[in-house]
């Protein structure tokens, strides 16, 4: 189906159609995010993408926070039917580019027109700035007309260099990571875009994504040529596989084809005020959406690492008291320089201290929210009994705990060793003995579901077979993909104090 | 490390308990960094403030919140200054009860107890 063109210079008039790769799990936070935005305009989820059609431009887009990148759709439709001959599937994919070119082109034209309106803001924003600028590295004076958290990233992004450590990809996720300046990255875009006026000249990549049946008889780079001839054939576009004005991106999977373009370089789980990430941003992010933080609120992150989740909740939730606790001094420096590139040293304060013992008044925080650490690296000396009593202990009744838990962690707190519990939701397997997981039900044929109800099933289960912890009572639970292992997000709420 | 954030901790030496507060600060290396003012945000944190300790660590603070602070502007800017933008980097926090001496660096205070120090 073709992307609605756009009409005038002040942006698509009756929305343009996009999709959002998302990790696993991140989707029903994705799915928020993106449903009040567009006010009943259609939103689907579609395993591990979630396509919508907005009229916001890219101011709005890129504050996405559970997004791992932005497309605008060209096509989205049934999967290529693998029962025919490999000659009638190439035949096939000729026809993505050949039978609907108004579609390419529209949406080619879409994606110029928001790179261009969106630099023009961001210059225009600049222009308005206070010329005192922040240095980084020192406590200078804060700009006082920083008006949105957009302009102060651009601000940060060109004045400190900023490397981002990209986290290990989700499956989902085309090849382009790149380390460059996030806005930087967004001047080179538009650059790229203008460039073409003549839509002859455009130079091309394709980046081809194979999983389910179709993997089985061709490979990604196959399919990429043959769309690629195709394109060349059709626009007169020319190849350019290392600096190409446009990317294309094709993912065939057992429930769809789709084609669409990556509307930046950079993802948006990428971030230019993270200066290195611990945990990935996206899942930092959408824990702290859950935390339930208010206007001066207390919030305490006691093992905080880099100081990943304080940033995301800091720069969505600004005014709120937030403290970072960690028992290491390299990852307290690190978090300081984090803090530091990002604008947020005023926001965040830091601190040495060790989580089986919190140097606070019993009931001093309202929010808690940590990734406890697991793996290889860490050697968690305290049980994780102890640690989440400690955090009992400080936080306020009515507050609320958002935990990041290993499948380790996760069994060690419902205190059983080993289950083999047969899962009894429908469709869903059995478990193996001495496995307590609980997974999402396996994605049924061609139909899309409609978003709740299959995580609905499984985070379910995983909420009831919790059980609650003194007085801290899950409420909440969404498994989530950290790439090679999956963890689990436990939100939990006060209900009394202790021994009452 | 900011009043407020003094205003929060307690002592955590054994056996202390509510005695351990609050801290007694020494400031060998204080900085004022100019904060943007948020007079909502100043306002809340006010009643979760402890006067006596505030008192304690600051002396350019009136006895106690006023009548109607929330409306309080120049109120509101006295406490903004004093909580938020007058930050610690170097000095000690000490345990009012032990005397246990906790280090304050880089704006960080330590305040990681030995083995034989804690509780459990």
């Amino acid at each position: 189906m073709a992307a609605v063109p756009a009409g005038r210079r002040s942006g698509p008039a009756a929305g343009a159609r996009f999709f959002c790769t998302a990790g696993r799990g991140l989707e029903p936070f994705l799915i928020r995010e993106v449903q009040p935005r567009q006010a009943g305009t259609w939103v689907e989820y579609i395993s591990g993408k979630v396509f919508f059609t907005t009229c916001s431009d890219l101011n709005m887009l890129k504050k996405l926070k559970s997004a791992e990148r932005l497309f605008l759709l060209i096509k989205k439709q049934l999967p290529f039917n693998v029962s025919l001959s490999k000659g009638k599937i190439f035949n096939e994919m000729q026809r993505l580019t050949n039978d609907d070119p108004e579609s390419w082109l529209n949406a080619i034209s879409i994606w110029k027109n928001l790179l261009e309106l969106d630099a023009k803001k961001v210059k225009l924003s600049q222009k308005n700035a206070n010329p005192l600028k922040r240095k980084v590295g020192e406590n200078d004076i804060i700009a006082k007309k920083l008006k949105t958290a957009q302009m102060q990233e651009i601000q940060e992004s060109k004045e400190c260099q900023m490397e981002k450590q990209i986290e290990e990809e989700t499956p989902e996720q085309g090849s382009f990571t790149t380390k460059r300046d996030k806005s930087q990255e967004l001047q080179n875009d538009v650059a790229e875009a203008v460039d073409t006026h003549n839509q002859n000249d455009l130079t091309f990549r394709v980046s081809c994504r194979c999983s389910g049946a179709i993997a089985k008889t061709f490979t990604a780079q196959e399919v990429g040529r043959v769309i690629g001839i195709a394109l060349m054939k059709q626009f007169g576009w020319k190849a350019d596989l290392r600096n190409p004005n446009l990317e294309i991106f094709i993912h065939l999977s057992d429930i769809y084809s789709v084609v669409g373009i990556p509307v930046f370089r950079v993802p948006l789980a990428s971030r230019a005020y993270i200066k290195t990430a611990g945990l990935r941003s996206t899942i930092a992010w959408a824990m702290a959406s859950l935390a339930e933080i208010k206007a001066g609120a207390v919030v305490l992150d006691p093992m905080c690492g880099l100081g990943t989740i304080l940033l995301e909740a800091a720069k969505e939730w600004p005014d709120v008291y937030y403290v970072g606790a960690d028992v290491s001094d390299s990852q307290l420096l690190g978090a300081c320089d984090n803090l530091k590139a990002a604008g947020l040293k005023d926001k965040i304060e830091l601190l040495k201290v060790s989580v089986i013992e919190l140097p606070l008044p019993p009931e001093s925080v309202d929010v808690i929210i940590s990734d406890i650490p697991f793996g290889k690296k860490f050697k968690l000396g305290k049980d994780i009994k102890h640690i989440i009593q400690e955090m009992e202990r400080v936080l306020r009744v009515g507050g609320t705990i958002v935990l990041l838990l290993s499948k380790d962690h996760h069994r060690r707190l419902k205190g059983c060793e080993e289950s083999s519990v047969p899962l009894n939701s429908k469709g869903s397997r059995t478990d193996k003995p001495g496995s307590t997981e609980c997974l999402n039900p396996e994605e049924k044929a061609a139909v899309p579901e409609p978003a709740s109800s299959s995580f609905a099933a499984s985070n379910q289960e995983c909420l009831d077979r919790m059980p609650p912890f003194g007085s801290l009572v899950p409420v909440e639970c969404y498994r989530v993909s950290l790439g090679k292992t999956d963890a689990l997000i436990y939100k939990y709420k006060k209900s009394h104090s202790p021994g009452q | 490390m900011k009043l407020l954030t003094h205003n929060l901790l307690s002592s955590h030496v054994r056996g202390v308990g509510p005695r351990g507060f609050p801290l007694r600060l020494q400031a060998t290396e204080v900085r004022i960094s100019p904060v943007e003012f948020n007079p909502d945000f100043v306002a809340r944190m006010i009643p979760k403030v402890e006067w006596a300790a505030l008192l304690e660590a600051a002396d350019t603070v009136p006895k106690e919140p006023i009548q109607g602070y929330e409306h309080d502007e120049r109120f509101l800017r006295k406490m903004h200054h004093v909580l938020l933008e007058v930050d610690v980097l170097e000095g000690t926090l000490q345990c009012p009860e032990s005397g246990r001496l906790f280090p304050i660096s880089r704006g960080i205070p330590n305040m990681l107890l030995s083995d034989e120090e804690t509780e459990t």
